[in-house]
């Protein structure tokens, strides 16, 4: 399974990655538009380096292990290959945007200026890997300082750890190891610049302590709608037989009442008849 | 005009509007017609049209199993209407998603590619089941007004004998998707605000659906009692209003026990979710709750409207809430809070409308109430005296047909020529207009509009041997120095460099069109360029304009570059000496519109210099 | 001027133009529906298919008014044959459209010197179509006031439209032709679908629905005598 390393302290903010990446997939050129967030992603640009202080983080689609937007598609025009990377079938898509929803890390971008608009984000170049014009995607492929690698998963976290351990400097943590259930583009980083990798988990609230209920910050999207979908089947048939013997009962007590009714009736008549009698 | 006409007028005002604005939004796409981002991807037309919309219809369900299941025949009067309301309701949902969804004509892949493990495929599902469902509840309706036909007879005993099962089946599968509706947001733990995400979300859901269902059945029944001027039946309004209360205050226990239990009644308070949270809460619970079960007003008819409205109201915004508002990216980037546009509210409103048109149609044609509303205006009070200029035109249905069309075509017309243009094309593209920056020796050009720019000094370049045609094409004419920005006036969007109005009017020598356009291409699409090069035919009139020994021999006539691509070309262009030695440039280059990519501290050190401390004054004439 | 010459061009046109298109289908719905619920409502439902069917075609082709009226059937028809054809496929209206909605019929467009002989036909045609309307006895008692304005609004675009393809002139004179173009182009839009030049649609079915609906209601004669408290007594 291949991966993207990308370590933040040998960025320089060249920007050739987002170059490189608008030339390999042909990008538009692109307007800065209204609706664009400030991260610079946008459906012309699937990676862009952020600057923050002095470090250049490089942000891009994740590639998660269990990817939300997989999960949730209802047609299934997302889908996670054998290599790791995520792709998007735009025969598929109907537009409903549920993967930008669910994206944990707020990624996959809409072409919201075109009539017949579609879902953009990082494929890790894989049309071109699978087609054999390319061996590694062009970011990782540009890199002058090497920053950013490409890989197998399992080599690049032991590539990881090993510089954590070599370089007091780095932060003792493989971001997007664990992280939703792991992730197939991993970032180290320095002490002094943490990364606001799950962009709307902690930092927002303000309390990371607090979870409120939320799910485990290891568990999978995937995980978190496994209950209530596996649910459907027993709620449905519940449902059903609880109305069903609803019915019966008060069908029944009607009858029974209508025949004391009855019967009430006849012996009222009777008792007068007797009565009378 | 009595109540339903006038009613009836505002709809159809409503549907011409929404359907103008409806082709706008097919038209130019997504972006442009909506207040929605990339931040914020669902908006009003889920939250409202498709969440709302879906809970609004809970009402079917709800009143089919308090009528059919349970035995309680005294609600009859109002089932047909209720599983009516649903019914159309549920369509309403479906039209409303067709806006909402990217690529609508693809709508039928849900059916054909299956992705089982999405909520939404399942709510999809549901939805469509359960569309075809109320159908057959409601179809007995329809077929009973042709008795005589054979075929149709036979369906309707058909269905009138597996009424139970069918009912059965739509209650089943409205819990499903009430509930699945929750499920969606499960999907979204690190987005969705904690007062809000729960585990539980589906079971709230499900529960407020059937608040929703009970408190819009009444909204629906008064309201129709009043636009037909019927009396609504006491009994079925009292057991409404019961079972009302008894479900909003297990909807509370749920809600509040729900928020107490995760511990996020620490959150009840503080900032921008909060005042959502108790607008919500007021107006679901609080209302309800003491409208309902106030002795007095809670037998007069106008208060229960306001109520039941609340109600609504209320669970509506619960579902807009939880559909995007209180997301934790909504709420905490204040710069993108979404509010709908007026196109997402006016397609939402024509929608309703012409779901509630319907429902009145069928009314007055079917028996949906135990009788058809009685038509007042019927009955003639008076001969009408003839009148030459008068054209008799019939019934009421005649009139109304033709004045309610009339009101649809202008409100249809005037919608359409206030929104749709060529200004709307451009709408989104951040305004960026390039200052002034002309007349002096050094210019700072700010080719981001980022605060950090390059300086340019002519008199440097003018001691390279760097004539000013290297960057200056054209002058205006009687001008020396034109600045660039003039004609190149949009930092990111093309302009119109040559002005046709201008050199048609009197004070442009009052040019006719083929002064540079041929007279013989007057057919075909030659005629969009001139017959010659537009360098020549200015020369014609002006021979001041082109500056001497210009390297730049594009000379357009219809549309200049944005100023951005402009600087882009023409810095680039002579610079490509350092773009071969500098590597990373040299792989820049097709981003180096923007100087200032790289010329960063360039900025930095010359303006402290010269200007002190005040960096950021971006129009900047230097002597 | 030149703002208003915008306002002309953009908004006020587009709104005029919906406002017609719209107009002129509604009017066809409305003729349909009416006419079905004629239908509905009659006690003989029957219509004389074929003759009504004769009488429509007549009116579309009218070869038949040849017989009785040559001229004026021959002026009419060249009449409504420039008006159709000028304005649609002129090239300047193809070229202002290809901007608008990036499509036009300018590949078939006229050429400007037999655009200018159906413009001039046109005009001519119309003017005699008013001076025939009055010179006639019949027809003069037959017509309203506006059947004269029609024909006379309708030649106001196609003069000042003329004017500004042909004449020399300063700018000012330019923008204030080419306004009144616009703008009485636009007033006949606005109307169009309001008036009797609604026939441009609705000839088709004026037939059918005067066969229609001429005819007595059912139980219309009972309910007269009903109202008139006549029952059970000879008539």
């Amino acid at each position: 399974m291949k991966a993207i390393l990308t370590d933040v302290t040998k960025c320089i903010g060249c920007a050739a990655c987002v170059t490189a990446c608008k030339e390999t997939n042909n990008l538009d050129k692109g307007k800065p538009r209204e609706w664009q967030k400030s991260d610079g992603l946008s459906s012309d640009n699937w990676t862009s380096v952020l600057r923050k202080n002095d470090t250049y983080i490089r942000k891009q689609c994740r590639h998660c292990l269990e990817p939300a937007c997989e999960s949730v598609c209802p047609v299934g025009a997302l889908h996670r290959t054998e290599s790791g990377a995520v792709v998007y079938d735009e025969d598929k898509c109907l537009g409903c945007r549920y993967c930008m929803m669910a994206c944990p890390y707020g990624i996959p971008r809409y072409e919201w200026d075109s009539p017949v608009p579609y879902i953009r984000k990082c494929i890790m170049c894989h049309d071109n890997i699978a087609a054999g014009i390319i061996d590694q995607p062009a970011c990782t492929n540009i890199c002058p300082t090497q920053a950013t690698i490409y890989g197998n998963r399992d080599d690049l976290i032991k590539e990881a750890k090993r510089r954590i351990k070599s370089d007091p400097k780095y932060l003792d943590h493989i971001y997007g190891e664990t992280e939703v259930g792991g992730t197939n583009v991993i970032y180290i980083t320095s002490k002094d610049e943490k990364l606001d990798f799950l962009t709307y988990y902690t930092n927002r609230l303000g309390d990371p302590e607090k979870k409120y209920g939320y799910p485990d910050i290891t568990q999978s999207i995937p995980e978190t709608t496994k209950i209530a979908m596996k649910s459907v089947p027993p709620a449905f048939l519940g449902m059903g037989a609880i109305m069903t013997g609803a019915y019966w009962i008060v069908q029944r007590r009607m009858k029974i009442e209508k025949a004391n009714k009855d019967a009430n009736k006849v012996n009222n008549d009777k008792n007068n008849e007797v009565g009378n009698g | 005009m009595d109540r339903i006409s006038k009613a009836k007028s505002v709809l159809w005002i409503i549907l011409g509007i929404a359907g103008a604005v409806g082709i706008t939004r097919f038209i130019f796409g997504l972006g442009v017609t909506t207040n929605l981002t990339d931040n914020t991807p669902w908006g009003f037309w889920i939250g409202f049209d498709v969440m709302g919309g879906v809970a609004l219809a809970a009402g079917g369900f709800v009143i089919a199993a308090i009528n059919y299941i349970f035995g309680n025949e005294r609600m009859h009067p109002i089932s047909r209407a209720a599983i009516l309301t649903a019914f159309l309701g549920y369509i309403a949902v479906a039209v409303g998603l067709l806006f909402d969804l990217g690529l609508p004509w693809n709508i039928w892949h849900m059916m054909v590619f299956w992705n089982p493990h999405s909520p939404l495929f399942e709510v999809g599902w549901c939805v469509m089941l359960y569309l075809s469902i109320l159908f057959l509840e409601f179809a007995p309706v329809i077929l009973e007004k042709w008795p005589e036909r054979k075929l149709l007879a036979k369906i309707h005993a058909m269905l009138e004998k597996v009424k139970i099962p069918i009912v059965i089946v739509g209650i089943m599968l409205s819990t499903l998707h009430q509930s699945s509706l929750g499920s969606l947001f499960l999907a979204m733990p690190f987005k969705l605000h904690p007062i809000w995400y729960t585990p539980i979300l589906p079971v709230i859901f499900f529960v407020s659906a059937i608040c929703l269902g009970l408190t819009m059945v009444m909204v629906e029944g008064l309201a129709t009692s009043y636009l037909y001027k019927k009396e609504e039946h006491p009994y079925v309004l009292n057991t409404l209003r019961k079972s009302a209360i008894v479900m909003l205050l297990i909807y509370a226990a749920l809600r509040f026990g729900d928020i107490f239990y995760r511990g996020a009644d620490k959150l009840l308070f503080t900032g921008t979710a909060s005042i959502l949270f108790w607008l919500e809460i007021s107006f679901t619970l609080i209302i309800p709750l003491i409208i309902f079960s106030t002795k007095g007003i809670n037998k007069k008819v106008s208060w229960m409207f306001v109520g039941a409205f609340s109600g609504v109201f209320g669970i509506v915004m619960n579902r807009l809430n939880v559909g995007g508002i209180a997301h934790v990216n909504n709420i905490a980037e204040s710069a993108t809070f979404y509010l709908p546009s007026f196109t997402e509210i006016t397609i939402s409103a024509g929608v309703v409308s012409g779901a509630v048109l319907i429902f009145f149609y069928f009314i007055e044609n079917f028996n949906v109430w135990e009788e058809k509303p009685v038509d007042g205006t019927l009955e003639v009070k008076s001969i009408p005296k003839f009148s030459s200029n008068k054209v008799y035109l019939g019934s009421t249905k005649v009139t109304n047909r033709i004045k309610f069309s009339f009101f649809f075509v202008i409100a249809f017309g005037v919608t359409f020529a206030s929104i749709s243009g060529s200004t709307i094309e451009n709408k989104g593209i951040e305004e960026v207009k390039v200052t002034k920056a002309r007349g002096g020796d050094t210019l700072i050009i700010d080719g981001n509009r980022d605060g950090f720019a390059v300086t340019f000094k002519h008199e440097f370049h003018k001691s390279k041997n760097i004539e000013c045609g290297s960057c200056h094409h054209m002058n205006k004419p009687g001008d020396k120095s034109t600045g660039c920005y003039e004609c190149h006036s949009g930092m990111y969007s093309e302009g119109d460099g040559f002005k046709h109005d201008w050199h048609s009017s009197s004070a442009g020598a009052g040019q006719s069109c083929f002064k540079c356009h041929d007279q013989n291409v007057s057919k075909g699409k030659g005629f969009i360029k001139s017959i010659k090069k537009a360098k020549d035919l200015c020369l014609e009139c002006h021979e001041d304009m082109f500056v001497k020994n210009s390297n730049i021999d594009k000379y357009e006539t219809f549309k200049t570059a944005s100023y951005a691509d402009a600087m882009h070309g023409l810095c680039v262009n002579c610079h490509e000496e350092t773009l071969k030695t500098d590597s990373t440039l040299k792989r820049l280059k097709p981003n180096l519109a923007n100087c200032s990519n790289c010329h960063k501290d360039d900025y930095e050190l010359k303006v402290k210099q010269m200007r002190g401390k005040k960096l950021m004054n971006k129009s900047v004439i230097l002597p | 001027m030149d703002n208003l010459l915008e306002f002309a061009k953009g908004p006020l046109f587009r709104l005029t133009f919906a406002i017609m298109i719209l107009g002129l289908i509604r009017m066809v719905g409305l003729a349909i529906m009416n006419g079905l619920e004629a239908k509905k409502l009659a006690s003989d439902t029957t219509i004389a298919k074929k003759y009504v069917r004769k009488l429509t075609f007549g009116f579309i082709l009218p070869i038949r008014a040849f017989r009785t009226r040559p001229l004026y059937a021959a002026v009419s028809i060249l009449f409504h044959i420039g008006l159709l054809i000028t304005p649609v496929f002129l090239f300047d209206h193809s070229l202002l459209f290809d901007r608008a909605v990036n499509f036009s019929l300018m590949d078939i467009s006229l050429s400007k010197e037999s655009a200018d002989m159906l413009t001039m036909l046109t005009i001519i045609s119309g003017i005699l179509l008013v001076i025939m309307r009055a010179a006639t006895k019949t027809s003069r008692f037959l017509s309203r006031r506006q059947d004269f304005v029609w024909p006379l609004l309708i030649v106001v675009p196609f003069i000042s439209g003329f004017i500004c393809a042909n004449a020399a002139m300063s700018p000012d004179g330019y923008n204030a032709a080419i306004l009144v173009h616009i703008l009485s182009a636009e007033l006949i839009f606005i109307i169009l679908p309001f008036s009797k030049i609604a026939h441009c649609v609705l000839l088709p079915f004026s037939q059918w629905i005067t066969a229609r609906s001429w005819k007595f209601i059912a139980k219309g004669p009972e309910d007269v005598v009903i109202a008139l408290n006549k029952e059970g007594k000879p008539l």
